[in-house]
């Protein structure tokens, strides 16, 4: 309490330094936490893909055949056939669910019997897909495991696309036309931001309703993607999962390489932050390089400022000089000195850092169009922000440990400056001011 | 003055030495995102080398068997009259100028099909993409020859099975394609020999791209079979509510066999949606670089506020002796601007190493370009002044107020 008082009274009087501290303090947290959330929203679990930390991805497949030269070489990269999704991904053993969608919504007609059709972002899915992806249901539920293996017409909307065709949310049970075929609705969701990359959609069709959804650019090369999730989000299930993976990648190479195909891997499966590190479906995403270059980032935020405020504390310290003086003549010690300056700037440093943090949170909320963009698609949905994927825990967390790093950067050097200060010089109200 | 302004430099010079390095790292961070500026400002004033004004997509989607419409069993013919049927009825529709079909070839896309070009030694350079269109294709987005040939010329040329290609197909041998016009060229297969036609003024791939390299060809009927893309140009005076028009005529004059028009999209919005990212990273860095400069602002202001008040009682003397107030401001900017001068050898050593080993942006042919550099590095040394003289103005402005008589009165 002491220390509070002590601080606001110092900041009182000096208010022009203290508010260059504070704004300036306050917009290097934003700044950082801005990129921070940049990340965070590509990596974290959020709702409809709660489940990212124990997820991995194999979006695309890489091949080649011995007619085309060395596959290493010589080689296709894209979506993956459901062929392959069958023979290979349905069989693994490791994972707690397995499933395969399409790479990316396309765009499908949408209406009720003799109305006028609009456009919808469609994304065909297996029944698993909702196991994987956690779906807001407002009401019903997804199809079931016996509709795919039908290929029944069935399909989860969003409340928009409900509300568009029969003027409110409560769809269940009733039918639309999906390009002229009857479709029944079984369940309707909150609509998914297309920063969700994996789960956005306006709706999500069962795969086998489709007749041509074996129908391939290749043997090998489809439409599909396919998410594993992990029975944990332990390193040991984690690992598991892709060691198998692997291991069923060569043994099914022995199978299609009768007919000259092999498949590259190229490392797969990706984990979330693996995967949003890279783009293209030929190269092995670098996520130690994205890593790198976003702690250069942060470090360069932070020094800049930590600079700045080392030289306003300093500043400050010096008109207090005689203070600190009186308290060491009294038997404060130095390393008690250096503390009690580093605590007093922190009070100044949490403010500023909460500051910063709301203002992120705001700019983050209110100018996401700015911030973020959607992955490959042509999607007309802007990419939307809500509070659960801006804020959680780690948030906090990271907002915190850049304060504690730029106070100790900005207040540690001018207070063991400080503690040092000849006390004779210092009470006589000289020092090495000049 | 200049040798009473170093003393007074050095005099503080552990809070001096704390401000140099700070316009240090600006000046290095601000010069590299002068430099990407730089090159994207550059790219983004090249010639495009077509034009997607008054041009749309339209994407048609196949009808399933749970369809009443749904045909099925429908043989190679079939569905290959499908696709021709509606280019047919798009090239007659009344508001369009011309239409095309082609496979990963439009502008502002993000898949790519690759080809390999030769011709005796001479080879492509990269990755070449595969352009698989329809002649009018040509027409659709004004692609323009760099004989001056014209775009309904350029759609003959497909007509007649020439190759159209970029003029940097065979840039590593420093030829220009324009040299080959009407010359053979291999495509993937030595038994695939084509005569190129003309070549093309850029083209690009995007806005935020550098010219690509590219070979058209017409597609033929086993390539149709394949291909997806409907391209329009509307006449300009139709071009209103174009999107909700066609999209009417779904179920009428775009339901052909079991293709099903299912979206029409302007090439505006495409180009909008495609490149957010590239602005979304524009705009980042322009945040940041403001972040930098604000920092400096403040550092300045917040150091030179404290500096003139620790020094009123120089400034007093000085005025009592004689000192106008531009003297006394002028002061306080030149010791900013002097550290700013010092920095700068440094900076712009560190910006040289950076681009040396290619941690900048590549641009035409390279990361490395003494004026390239040296115009960034201009550019930043330039916004650090300004700031500077932003920084240092407000402090200077209060240190002419003082008052001599009431400064000194202790004294």
């Amino acid at each position: 309490m002491k220390l509070l008082q002590q601080t606001f009274y110092n900041l009182k009087r000096q208010p022009v330094i203290a508010g260059v501290t504070i704004i300036g303090t306050a917009l290097s947290i934003f700044l950082i936490m801005v990129v921070v959330m940049l990340h965070q929203v590509r990596v974290l679990p959020f709702s409809p893909e709660s489940n990212r930390d124990r997820m991995q991805h194999y979006h695309y497949i890489s091949f080649g055949n011995t007619n085309w030269g060395d596959p290493l070489e010589n080689n296709s990269n894209g979506p993956m056939s459901y062929k392959v999704v069958r023979e290979l991904f349905y069989q693994l053993e490791e994972p707690e669910v397995v499933t395969a969608y399409l790479c990316q919504p396309v765009v499908k007609s949408v209406c009720l019997p003799k109305q006028k059709p609009f456009s919808a972002d469609v994304r065909e899915v297996d029944d698993a897909y909702f196991k994987v992806f956690d779906l807001d249901f407002v009401s019903g539920s997804p199809y079931t495991k016996a509709d795919f293996d039908a290929g029944l017409p069935k399909a989860v909307i969003d409340e928009n696309v409900a509300t568009r065709l029969y003027g409110t949310t409560d769809a269940v049970g009733k039918e639309f036309l999906l390009n002229g075929a009857s479709y029944k609705v079984t369940g309707v969701v909150k609509p998914v931001s297309t920063i969700a990359t994996n789960a956005y959609s306006h709706i999500w069709m069962n795969t086998t309703s489709n007749c041509n959804y074996d129908n391939n650019w290749s043997t090998l090369g489809g439409w599909y993607s396919v998410t594993i999730l992990a029975k944990d989000n332990s390193k040991e299930s984690m690992d598991a999962v892709h060691s198998e993976v692997e291991r069923r990648v060569t043994e099914y190479n022995k199978q299609i390489g009768v007919e000259g195909w092999q498949i590259v891997n190229r490392n797969r499966p990706y984990t979330q932050e693996k995967d949003v590190a890279g783009g293209s479906a030929n190269i092995e995403p670098d996520e130690k390089a994205a890593r790198k270059s976003r702690w250069i980032i942060f470090g360069i935020l932070l020094i800049v400022p930590a600079i700045n405020l080392s030289s306003m504390t300093h500043s400050r310290l010096r008109r207090r000089v005689s203070e600190i003086a009186v308290r060491r003549a009294f038997g404060q010690t130095k390393v008690s000195t250096v503390i009690s300056v580093i605590n007093e700037n922190l009070i100044i440093t949490l403010i500023a850092g909460v500051l910063g943090l709301v203002l992120s949170v705001v700019m983050a909320y209110f100018f996401g169009n700015m911030l973020f963009s959607q992955g490959y698609n042509f999607s007309l949905s802007q990419p939307e922000t809500d509070m659960s994927m801006l804020m959680s825990w780690s948030t906090f967390g990271w907002a915190l440990l850049f304060c504690f790093v730029l106070n100790i950067l900005s207040s540690g050097i001018p207070a063991i400056q400080a503690s040092r200060q000849p006390l004779v010089d210092s009470l006589r109200g000289g020092g090495n001011n000049h | 003055m200049s040798r009473k302004l170093f003393k007074q430099i050095r005099n503080e010079w552990k809070s001096n030495i704390w401000l140099a390095l700070e316009l240090l790292v600006v000046s290095v961070v601000l010069w590299y995102i002068l430099d990407n500026f730089y090159v994207n400002y550059k790219i983004l004033s090249m010639p495009l080398g077509f034009d997607v004004e008054h041009c749309y997509k339209l994407t048609f989607d196949d009808v399933t068997d749970k369809s009443p419409d749904y045909i099925p069993d429908q043989s190679r013919q079939d569905r290959l009259e499908e696709k021709l049927t509606i280019l047919d009825r798009l090239q007659h529709h009344p508001i369009v100028e011309a239409a095309a079909l082609s496979n990963n070839s439009h502008p502002y896309n993000g898949s790519n099909s690759g080809s390999f070009v030769w011709r005796d030694t001479f080879q492509t350079t990269g990755y070449t993409i595969r352009r698989v269109v329809t002649p009018d294709f040509m027409k659709v987005f004004r692609y323009q020859g760099t004989r001056g040939e014209t775009p309904e010329q350029l759609s003959r040329m497909l007509e007649e099975e020439k190759v159209i290609t970029s003029n940097n197909l065979f840039k590593r041998q420093n030829a220009r394609m324009t040299d080959f016009v009407g010359k053979e060229l291999w495509v993937d297969d030595t038994a695939n020999v084509k005569v190129l036609g003309a070549s093309l003024i850029g083209p690009r791939y995007n806005d935020f791209t550098d010219f690509d390299h590219t070979i058209f060809w017409k597609a033929g009927n086993r390539e149709i079979l394949w291909c997806d893309e409907y391209t329009i140009r509307v006449k300009p005076e139709m071009d209103k509510n174009v999107e909700e028009s066609l999209m009417n005529q779904a179920e009428t004059m775009f339901h052909v066999g079991n293709k099903l028009l299912v979206n029409v999209q302007s090439f505006k919005d495409i180009r909008r949606i495609v490149q957010q990212n590239n602005w979304n990273s524009v705009w980042q860095m322009a945040v940041g670089m403001g972040f930098l400069l604000l920092n400096i602002f403040l550092g300045l202001f917040g150091t030179f506020w404290f500096r003139t008040q620790q020094r009123v009682n120089e400034i007093a003397i000085r005025k009592a002796m004689g000192a106008t107030n531009w003297e006394i401001c002028r002061r306080l900017l030149s010791e900013g601007l002097l550290l700013l001068l010092v920095i700068t050898p440094f900076a712009f050593g560190i910006d040289c190493l950076l681009a040396y080993f290619e941690m900048n942006q590549y641009y035409d042919g390279g990361y490395f370009g003494w004026d390239r550099v040296a115009i960034c590095a201009a550019g930043a040394a330039a916004l650090v002044a300004l700031m500077i003289i932003a920084g240092v103005w407000f402090p200077a402005s209060r240190a002419e107020k003082v008052d001599p008589a009431i400064a000194l009165k202790d004294e």
